[in-house]
Parts: structure tokens; sequence; C-alpha cells
């Protein structure tokens, strides 16, 4: 059984289509993120999983239950933490703890969820004095306190420094280790390629790739780029192993492109054709494309307003 | 979209978990001095208010025990009413809601906490007026205090369900003190809690009768003079079974303003606010 199973999810608000069939499995202790800007659909996802609302269409299924209709059931097995939710102002952050541990079956010790988190000398200070990646380490606290088994994670980091992002990085690859299953959504490429095994790239509702970041990254290839030389047609620029020139025209110049699979054989033939012309590449570069080639990619396949 | 309000009113709820939520609410609620003022400031300044009714009449009573026992039931309206509706469009707007059902408790003790807040402190300040009423204003001890409670435990059903209707409608909480009007105006007014109904004209007094507020009014000083005070009723001395049998129709638009107010709460209320 599939800790989280999503078959051809829709959810709608009103006649806008927020989430528009989407599918994806999360195994027993895996991490999966949802990468996408904002607006893609990840929270309406999420807290569907989460079981605030019912789906539109499709099936979801959390640990084997329906989240909504078993809300009951299935919640004391999970941690929740929502993109935005309010603390009590007046509270501490002791007294939001301890008031959120009466809520919560078999809760963890204060002092040791606050020291997880990052948080153990602020216990006195009322939740609306902290700073906003303060209150996102108390929300993950609170998140943790039944020791869920399946974690959901809403933009984690947003608002916090970088030394903090790291630390949230590592509390949560800890979470991994010890079994916990994770879904997080992001729109920082780096949290995605650092901590997930697996991820999707969600665009106005619908996944357009998923898979390891291996996978996705090489569904797109490498790229190699230089500035066509003068003396040379466009017509008579090579093939490399099968992949055919694209031109863009930069300050003036015409730039070929090549997508390709594998850069070591075609840059060889790259440079091979080269040297026989006894040519100069300017500008010659080549790399291996990254997550963000992918994500821009989709983001830019489907354009704001774009009809679908 | 639909989900996003409410799902059931009536499920399963551990009692450990209200009482937390009762707790909670108990906690923010001596933080918050607005909402305290509404809660003991408002009760003081109607109770103090009764003593200057003394030594006139109305209705052939006393007119300090009349608007006393009338005030009985009102203190509901700002207890459990205008508290819970102020509390949940506040905590709908800054998001903290939202955050209670993102845990292991269901929607049920979410508001059944709210609820046994409220409605313990409408209890304990109408004890407190039957007190004063029984001993500085000159009153009898209550006839039938079970018919009295009955009646209080089912007005706080009624009124808290109107609470949660009229939050969803609440854009935020200052709007709250402006969407109470109809409910407190209508239940001060046309309840018959400062004067009696009985020189409306025939229908207007059976309309009057079937106000959210009149049952309460009606059971409340039927059970505290033992008599019979109900619409229409003869105002003599009546015993503790009569006193039920009279009530019966009070209890009946109890019972119509419930389901009006499960429907309506159904419909309107709100877990999150709306979308920018
Ligand atoms: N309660 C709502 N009512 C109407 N539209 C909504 C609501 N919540 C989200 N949306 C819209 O649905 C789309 C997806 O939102 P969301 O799931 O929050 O995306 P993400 O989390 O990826 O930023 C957005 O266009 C958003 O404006
Ligand atoms: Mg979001």
């Amino acid at each position: 059984m599939q800790t989280i199973l999503v078959n051809e999810l829709r959810q709608r608000y009103g006649d806008f289509e927020a989430v528009g069939g989407i599918s994806f499995e999360v195994g027993e202790g895996e991490l999966f993120a949802l990468l996408g800007t904002n607006g893609a659909g990840k929270t309406t996802t999420l807290e569907t999983l989460e079981g605030f609302r019912n789906a539109g269409s499709g099936t979801v299924r959390v640990l084997g239950h329906d989240p909504y209709r078993e809300r009951r059931a299935l919640r004391p097995q999970l941690g929740i933490m929502l993109q935005e939710a309010g603390f009590f102002a007046d509270l501490t952050v002791a007294e939001t703890v301890d008031q959120w541990r009466r809520f919560t079956p078999s809760p963890r010790e204060r002092d040791e969820v606050l020291g997880m988190v990052g948080l153990p000398q602020q216990t006195e200070v009322r939740t609306r004095q902290l700073s906003g990646g303060q209150k996102r380490r108390l929300d993950l606290a609170l998140a943790l306190l039944g020791r869920p088994r399946v974690l959901f994670l809403d933009e984690p980091t947003t608002g916090m420094d970088p030394e903090a992002r790291h630390a949230t990085w590592k509390i949560v690859r800890e979470l991994v280790a010890d079994g916990t299953t994770v879904l997080l959504t992001t729109h920082y490429l780096e949290e995605a390629e650092q901590l997930a095994d697996r991820l999707a790239i969600m665009h106005r509702g619908r996944i357009e790739v998923a898979g390891t970041v291996a996978d996705v990254v090489a569904g797109q290839g490498d790229r190699i780029t230089f500035r066509v030389p003068d003396r040379v047609p466009v017509s008579d620029l090579p093939t490399l192993c099968g992949a055919v020139a694209d031109i863009a025209v930069e300050s003036g110049r015409a730039v070929a492109g090549y997508r390709v699979q594998g850069l070591q054989a075609s840059l060889y033939e790259l440079l091979r054709w080269a040297e026989h012309h006894r040519l100069e590449l300017d500008g010659l570069q080549a790399r291996s494309a990254s997550l963000e080639d992918v994500f821009l990619h989709t983001a830019a396949a489907t354009p704001e307003g774009a009809v679908r | 979209m639909n989900s996003s309000r409410l799902k059931d009113l009536v499920q399963p709820m551990s009692l450990s978990h209200v009482l937390a939520v009762a707790r909670l609410d108990l906690t923010l609620l001596l933080r918050n001095r607005s909402v305290l003022f509404s809660v003991v400031g408002m009760p003081l300044l109607f109770g103090g208010m009764l003593f200057g009714f003394r030594g006139q009449e109305t209705g052939g009573l006393d007119m300090a025990l009349f608007a006393g026992t009338g005030y009985l039931a009102f203190f509901l309206v700002f207890a459990v009413f205008m508290n819970l509706v102020s509390v949940f469009t506040a905590r709908r707007e800054d998001l903290t809601l939202k955050r209670l059902r993102s845990g292991s408790l269901s929607d049920s003790e979410v508001f059944g906490g709210s609820l046994v807040v409220s409605g313990a402190i409408y209890l304990i300040q109408a004890l407190l007026l039957v007190v004063v009423l029984g001993t500085a204003l000159g009153g009898p001890w209550p006839a039938n205090p079970l018919l009295m409670l009955a009646g209080m435990l089912a007005g706080v059903v009624v009124f808290a369900l109107l609470a949660f209707a009229i939050s969803g409608l609440t854009p935020n909480a200052d709007m709250a003190q402006l969407t109470v009007v109809p409910v407190m105006f209508a239940s001060m007014a046309g309840s018959g809690v400062m004067f009696p109904l009985e020189f409306l004209p025939g229908a207007a007094r059976e309309a009057a009768g079937m106000l959210p507020l009149s049952p309460l009014v009606d059971i409340v000083r039927t059970g505290y003079f033992g008599q019979d005070h109900t619409v229409g009723g003869t105002q003599s001395d009546i015993g503790f079974v009569e006193a039920w049998i009279r009530c019966l129709k009070p209890f009946a638009v109890f019972a119509l303003w419930t389901v009006v107010g499960l429907w309506s709460a159904r419909r309107w209320f709100r877990w999150e606010p709306r979308h920018a």
C-alpha cells in the first residue's frame, strides 16, 4: 500500500479549476516534493490530502483512509504544517505548545519539541512577538508534537533566513531517516534538490514532470551553445549525435544551441567538426540540465493566460 | 467551496478534547478586556438598572422582578450569542480557527469547547441574578428551577447555532458589533424582556412569541414565579407538572429554532476567510 495516493484529482473554486487532474504516489518513508510557482495548486492539493476539503473528483488516500470522510481516524497519525495559520497572539510559546499537547494523543514533551526546532530559548515570548522564521519553527513544532507517520509541510521554509532554512532541512532529513513519510511543497528549487527522493513540478493545476531529480533532469537533455562563426552559413552546422541546432540571436549574433543526450560524445563530434574546418568556437558552453532549466521550461511552456 | 463550511455539527466527541478547548477559551477570555467587559460588565450594568425599577409595577408584577426575570433570559444574548459571534469571526479571520482544525480535534469539539465556556458563563450570570432577585430585590426563590435550567440549556443550543450562522455572514470582528444587532434588538424589544406582550394585538403577540428568545422568557418567568407566564397565559399559580405542560409550546418554538439554526449554520458558517 502506498502511504499517499492521488489519482486524477481535480479541485475547483467556483468556475476556476485549481487542480486539473493530477496523479502521484508517495511510498512509506519517502520525501516527495511538489515544486511549483504561486497559484500552481500545491496548497489546494495538500489541503485535500489533509482532509480540509473533499476531492472534487478523483481519489485521494492517506494511509489507506479517505482523508475527508475518515478525518477522525487519520488525523492523529498526521502532522500538518499549513502554509498559513494563526497563533493565539496572547499566548506564549510555552502556553501554545502546552495547549496543543492537550489536543494531541501521546504528545512529545514541550522541551523536546522546542529543542528539535531550535526554539528552546523563546518559551516565555508571546507568539505575536515572534519573527516570521520563528513562527514557522513553532508551526513545525506543533506539527511534530504527535510523532506523525505522515508529515505535510506547505512551504516550510518561506520567510526563513538561510541558516534557519538549513537547520530545518536537517530536521526534515532526520525525520525521513526515522521513517516518516513527508509531502512537502516549495518554490525553492534548492529545497527540492536537497531533500526530495522524488518530486513533481506543478504548473497551473497540472503535474508537468515527475520523478527523481535525476529522472526529471535527464528527460531534458544537456545543453551545448556557441556563437555561429561569421563565415559559416547556418545550414552548414553539424548535427551532434542526431541533435539539430536551434538558432537564437543574442546581441546581433547568431547563437547555435543543441539539446543533447550525453555531453561527452556530442562535444567530441562538435570539436572534431571545428578542428576539421579550422574554426574558433566563441562562447562555447556545455552543461548538464539543472532542475532550474526544467522548472523554467515548464513554466514558460504554458505562460500566464495561455489557452490549454 | 462547500467543504470549507461546516461539515457536521454532530460528530462523536471526546470529553477531554472538549474540555481542553474550553480551557483554551477561558484562558483567552480572561486576557481579552473587551470580551471580558461584554460578559462581566454588561450584566453588571443591566443588573444595576433593576434597582431603579423597584416599587414600580408592570403586568401585575413588581417591575424589578419582571425585568429581572426577563434578564435571566436576555443575558443569553450577551454571554452566548454575541460572544460566540465575535470569537468565531475573529478566529476565522486571524486563521486560528484553521489552526484549531489542523490537528486531531474534530469540528464538533472545536464548537463544543467554546459552547461549554459561553454556556457556563451564562448559567453563572443567571445564578447570580437569581440570588440578587431573591435577596436585594425582595423576590421569591425559583418555584421550578429544573424547568428554568432546561429552558436555559435549550436556549444555549439555539443561540449558539444562530451565532455560528451569523459569524459566517460577518466579514470581520469589528463588523460583529453590527451583525448581532437584529437578533439582539428583536430579543430586547419583542420577546417580553422588559415589557409585557399582553398589550399587543393577538396576531402581533403570536408573532412576538415566535422570536428566538421569547420561549426562554416565558419558560424562565413561568419557572421562577410558578405562574403561567406563557404567551396568552393567565398568570395563575400552577404546579410543577402543569408548568411543564404550559411550557410545551415554548419548547416547540425552541425546537423550530434549533432546526432553523442548524440549517442556517450549515449554510453560512465558514471555517476560512473568503478568498481575497
Ligand atoms: N479559497 C479559494 N477560493 C478561490 N480560489 C482559490 C482559493 N484558494 C486558492 N485559490 C486559487 O487556486 C489557485 C491555486 O491556489 P493554491 O492551491 O493556493 O496554489 P499554490 O499553493 O501552488 O500557490 C490559485 O489561482 C488561487 O488563487
Ligand atoms: Mg501554496
